[in-house]
This record gives C-alpha cells, sequence and structure tokens, in this order.
C-alpha cells in the first residue's frame, strides 16, 4: 500500500475546500488523498473524517473527506480572502512538503493560492506557489509541465512578455530544461529512455535562417551535442506540425519555447483536463490547471475536472516511482 | 443560373496533386455542381489519374476559343509545360517548378480574361518554384503582382468551417510586437471579414487573439493589449462588425471550435497554425486573402514522401474545392467597398 497523497487546502476563499470535497465524492477509495485544511472551511454539509496522521487515510470510508485538520483563525467568506487566513495557507503547504518529504506522503497536489491575499496578509515574499516550494526544498531550478493523457509539453519560458521571450531564452535555460525534464520522465513517469522534441521558436523553425536566427545560430547545436546516451532528443520542430497525433506519437514530452507555444496545443486537445506538473523537485507534485476563481467560490458551481486530473496524475506518478 | 466556372492547376507533377485532382473528379458530385476546367498537360492529369486509379476522360481544348462548359464531366485546356520524360517523382526539380508557373500564369490570365471565375491550384513546391525562377517570398505576392494587386494580402488558413488569419506571418519571432499595430490588425480583420462574406456568411464573428501570455494579464506580462490591440478592437466593434477581444490564445480556438465563432485573427504564425493543424492536420484549406479573384488550395505541402503511391488523401482538396465554388458564387453579391 502507497502512501496517500497530500492536497492543500490553497486559499480558503476559493473554491479550492469546496473541490477537495467534490473531488473524493467523486473519486472515493480509488485514488486516496488526504486534505490539509479547516473543516470550518469545507461547504456546509460535507462528509469529512479528522485523522490523526496520513497512514490513517485508507481507513476511512470512500465518501467521507479525510482531512489533516489545520485550523485557521477565521472562517472564510467565499470571493474575500481574509489577511488573518493568509498564514494558514502558507503553514498548510509547508506541512504537505514536509509529509511528501518524510515519505508519509507519497505525493503533494496544490489547490490554488491567491498571490496578493498573501502578500497582504503575511508579507508572501515568493513569485508564485511554485518558487515557494522550490525554496522550501532548496532546490535553485524548476519547470513547469502541462500533462494530460494525449501530450506532456514544457514551456522553457512563462509568464514573459512574448516580445522578451527570445531575451530569456539562454542555451542555459534550455539545457537545464531538457535536463530535467528528461530526469523526471525517467524518475517520475518510468520512462528509462525518454523522447524529447524539442520545437523551433520561429515559424518553420526558422526554415534555414530565413525566418529568424536562433536555430541555426545556436538551438540547433545545442541540441545535436546534448551529451545524454539514455535520451532521444530531436528538433528543433516546426512548432505547427508537432502537435497533431502522427507526431505526438514519436515523443514521450515536447519543450516550448514560449507559454503559448505549449498552452494552445493542450488546451485545445484537452481543454479542462490538462494538470500542471512541476519537474525539479525532490517530490511529486501536481496543480490544477484553474485559479482561486473568486467570481464563482462558493456557489457550487466548480468543476473538479482539473483537480480530479491532478490528483489521478499524482497517483500515477506515484505508482511509477 | 449559370454553375461556377472553375479553374484547376495540378501543382508540381513530382508530387501528389495530379493524383488529387484525379481523385477530387472521381466525386460525381463535384463535376455536377460547377462547369470544370482543367488548365495543364494532357499527360500530367493523366499520369495523376493512373496514380489515383480512376480513369479521367480528358478532351483537350483552347478555352478561349471555344464553349468550353458545354463538356459533359469537365474541360481540359491544353498546355505544355514539361516532357513527361523530365518529370521525377518526389524530387525537388526545376522543370517541376517551371510548369508550376506556366499553369499558374496561365490560370491567372484564364481568370483576368473572364474564362474562369477562379481556380484551385494542387500543392506547389516552393523550392522548385524558386529553381525555376521564382523571385517572391511565395506564390501570394507573385500572384497579386501579376493581377496588379496592390491592396493588403495575406493568407487565410481554414478547418471544419473555423478560418484564421495573421497579423504577421514569415518573420522572426523577435520582430512580430515591433510589427504588431492597430492599422496590421485593423487590415487583417477587415480581409478575413471580406473573405468570409464573400464565401457565403452574412456577419462573420470575429475574434482577435492576444499577443501574449493570458493576454498580457492586465499589463504583467506585456503591455500590446492593453496599447494596441483593445482599441483596435473597440474601434472595430463601434462598426457593424462583430469582432470581439483580445483573447488569450490558449483557449481562442475552443470557442471556434464549439462554432461560437467563424474566424481568429492571430498575431503570428504558429498561433493559429499550431491549433489548425492539430486539428486537422492534412484537412486545411489556405485562401489566397486579397486577390482580385477566388484562389484556393489545400494546406497541406506536395507530401513527397508518398507521392506516386497512390494513398494520398484529397480531403484537403475536396474542401478547397467547395470553398472555391461557395466564394465565386457570392463573390459579385458582396460589398466590399
Amino acid at each position: 500500500m502507497t502512501a496517500p497523497i497530500a492536497l492543500t487546502c490553497g486559499e480558503p476563499a476559493g473554491i479550492g475546500p469546496e473541490l477537495a470535497a467534490r473531488a473524493r465524492a467523486e473519486l472515493g477509495a480509488a485514488c486516496q488523498f488526504f486534505w490539509i485544511g479547516d473543516p470550518r472551511h469545507l461547504p456546509a454539509g460535507t462528509a469529512y473524517a479528522e485523522i490523526a496522521a496520513p497512514e490513517d487515510t485508507g481507513a476511512v470510508p470512500p465518501c467521507t473527506l479525510p482531512v489533516l485538520r489545520q485550523d485557521f483563525p477565521n472562517p472564510a467568506v467565499p470571493g474575500q480572502p481574509d489577511p488573518a487566513n493568509a498564514p494558514g495557507v502558507i503553514r498548510a503547504i509547508e506541512t504537505g512538503v514536509a509529509l511528501v518529504q518524510s515519505g508519509q506522503a507519497a505525493a503533494l497536489c496544490t489547490a490554488p493560492i491567491n498571490k496578493k491575499a498573501l502578500i497582504d496578509g503575511a508579507g508572501f515574499p515568493y513569485p508564485g506557489h511554485t518558487e515557494f516550494l522550490a525554496a522550501l526544498a532548496g532546490v535553485d531550478r524548476v519547470v513547469m509541465m502541462l500533462a494530460s493523457e494525449q501530450l506532456r509539453v514544457v514551456p522553457a519560458t512563462i509568464h514573459i512578455p512574448l516580445s522578451e521571450v527570445p531575451h530569456h531564452l539562454t542555451s542555459e535555460l534550455l539545457r537545464d530544461t531538457i535536463r530535467i525534464t528528461a530526469t523526471d520522465l525517467r524518475h517520475r513517469f518510468a520512462l528509462d529512455h525518454p523522447r524529447i522534441a524539442v520545437a523551433g521558436l520561429n515559424p518553420h523553425a526558422g526554415e534555414g535562417g530565413a525566418m529568424g536566427q536562433e536555430e541555426i545560430t545556436w538551438i540547433a547545436d545545442l541540441i545535436a551535442k546534448y551529451d545524454d546516451p539514455d535520451l532521444t532528443l530531436t528538433g528543433p520542430h516546426p512548432a505547427d506540425t508537432l502537435f497533431h497525433a502522427a507526431a505526438r506519437a514519436r515523443y514521450d514530452a515536447a519543450i516550448a519555447m514560449y507559454h503559448d507555444q505549449a498552452l494552445i496545443p493542450i488546451k485545445t486537445l484537452d481543454f479542462d483536463r490538462g494538470v500542471n506538473v512541476t519537474l525539479g523537485l525532490p517530490f511529486i507534485r501536481t496543480s490544477p490547471d484553474h485559479g482561486t476563481a473568486f467570481d464563482i467560490a462558493g456557489k457550487g458551481i466548480a468543476t473538479p475536472t482539473s483537480l480530479i486530473e491532478a490528483l489521478r496524475m499524482a497517483q500515477r506518478m506515484a505508482d511509477a516511482a | 443560373m449559370q454553375k461556377p466556372r472553375i479553374g484547376i492547376i495540378p501543382g508540381d507533377p513530382s508530387g501528389i496533386g495530379p493524383e488529387l485532382v484525379a481523385k477530387l473528379l472521381a466525386q460525381d458530385e463535384v463535376v455536377e455542381g460547377a462547369d470544370v476546367l482543367l488548365i495543364g498537360d494532357d499527360h500530367v492529369f493523366a499520369a495523376g489519374a493512373k496514380v489515383a486509379g480512376e480513369t479521367l476522360p480528358l478532351s483537350p481544348l483552347d478555352a478561349r476559343d471555344c464553349d468550353w462548359n458545354a463538356a459533359e464531366r469537365f474541360a481540359l485546356h491544353i498546355m505544355e509545360t514539361i516532357d513527361a520524360k523530365d518529370i521525377e517523382m518526389a524530387q525537388v526539380t526545376k522543370s517541376g517548378g517551371a510548369s508550376v508557373l506556366s499553369t499558374l500564369d496561365e490560370a491567372l490570365r484564364l481568370a483576368q480574361d473572364g474564362v474562369i471565375d477562379g481556380f484551385m491550384f494542387a500543392p506547389f513546391n516552393k523550392a522548385s518554384m524558386h529553381m525555376a525562377g521564382l523571385g517572391h517570398d511565395d506564390e501570394l505576392h507573385y500572384m497579386a503582382e501579376r493581377l496588379g494587386v496592390t491592396e493588403y494580402i495575406s493568407e487565410l488558413n481554414t478547418l471544419d468551417g473555423m478560418w484564421t488569419s495573421r497579423v504577421t506571418s514569415h518573420i522572426p519571432l523577435r520582430e512580430v510586437a515591433d510589427v504588431i499595430s492597430e492599422e496590421r490588425v485593423h487590415e487583417a480583420v477587415f480581409l478575413i471579414d471580406k473573405v468570409l462574406r464573400r464565401s457565403g456568411l452574412a456577419r462573420p464573428r470575429i475574434s482577435v487573439a492576444a499577443l501574449n501570455p493570458h493576454a498580457g494579464d492586465n499589463g504583467n506580462f506585456g503591455n500590446e493589449e492593453i496599447d494596441i490591440l483593445t482599441p483596435a478592437v473597440q474601434k472595430l466593434a463601434e462598426t457593424q462588425m462583430a469582432v470581439d477581444g483580445p483573447w488569450p490564445s490558449d483557449t481562442v480556438f475552443l470557442k471556434a471550435v464549439a462554432k461560437e465563432i467563424d474566424a481568429v485573427v492571430t498575431m503570428y504564425h504558429d498561433q493559429g497554425q499550431i491549433a489548425l493543424k492539430l486539428l486537422g492536420f492534412d484537412r486545411g484549406v489556405t485562401v489566397q486573402g486579397g486577390l482580385s479573384i477566388p484562389v484556393t488550395t489545400p494546406a497541406h505541402g506536395t507530401a513527397f514522401d508518398i507521392a506516386g503511391q497512390g494513398i494520398a488523401e484529397a480531403g484537403a482538396t475536396r474542401a478547397a474545392y467547395d470553398i472555391l465554388c461557395d466564394m465565386v458564387t457570392n463573390w459579385d453579391k458582396v460589398d466590399v467597398a
């Protein structure tokens, strides 16, 4: 019996708590996870059971949410983050990391946080959730993978203006992205000899320099000389022909050069089934591909699809380890 | 009512073009809905028919000298552009490129002379055309010059009723942001609106894609949405056009898949092409937007890897043909002033 997955509460004023309850109702015992948070933040009437430790998760009935209780100062008002609750959001993440690092949890799945609420309430000094996790784990560089049944894709640059992509995209960054992706495909996805396809930056991958120089000045060379006997690395491929079904069959993960080069294919293929996987951490971490959704929080209309997929992905990765 | 008079040229004789033409013309409803004029060498079309395993009854004539549309199934405007012995299947050749330029020139002249209403071309090979002396970046710019078109032109791509145009095309990614301007966005929107109305849509619903991730996230990941795209779209929306945006480009194509909109105006090449090719790799159609006559082609290439084997799929060719017929039928009904 593998250890259960730790699911953090995320921002209590967002849709995290209600989705946790719905995910348990839909998944039952098929995917064992426990929720770290304050039971008062769950929707009224949620069936839950407090557990003393993660190992007790398996003893909880399938339709009851196992809760590793962490008290917050205040109840949650949907859509209105409470600064007094901000330190609790951070502490739940720290607890999750400690449990997954000690092996009591097999993987960490995180519900969305609201960065502004954490800055206002707790002086949160990190650019985002992922950077906080990297700091807790003591690693310098992590990469974001978007994964669904049909595609795994890793954007080398993420939340920057398109005009800045060519400046941020350095050989060091691309090499680190390839290395971390290859390592975690082996360790987290049980692919002993992974195949990674790298997209070009420019249309038609530059077409021999006619539509951009980066491919011929350094990207092609980096790929050709990349030294890893247990990796099949190809590219730079024209991005527009990299994501149809026949092309996807030729690699285990694609590396994209910028956000939308990765997000357009995954959303168009699997709109709400893509999940985020953080690679490069010393533990498994997945998260749903949505935010706190303050506008619909507490109304019971948020769909748990992405959280369920994130939990399932964490389970598959834990089983592959 | 007169049927659309459709010209068809076979594309590069070394590729799958002639095979696709034979497969297209083997479909009864294709030849029943329009008057079709093949333009090119009889042996090229015959070779395509042989590869396709179809019979293609060819009755050569000079379309300028006779009532060609009286032909039973279709007519052949006979040309001599290449020797049969010079055709090397699946090869980039100067002779193949020269054949393409000759048939293309003749199709343009026939359209200008009013012999045909528009034409479809089977795939060209750009490298062959450049070997044969094509000095333009692509066939669209070549055709525009031949036709004396000086207005804005752009390739439009379409798949299953979803259309895309792009504000920038075959330029390095690092130059994209500098080229985006209100004026360019307006040109791209006007063009796709015009072409869609000319293909039979009374009021095309058009969404403009953002440039930056999350549409710039209120300026956190880029300012072009605030400075350029939002004002550009607002000005268009104040006219009678059904245009909105800028939308994050990772979800805007889902609106088109769901048929909530007809077209997406994209900011750069791969933004639209990734989505279209992923949804239908070999079924897309390219419309040569901005020309004075309707011209369409399947979006895929000469497919040298399967040329001569008889296994090429003619779905995109059929779609290109159908769109061309719609455009010819509606071309003069639309006020494009």
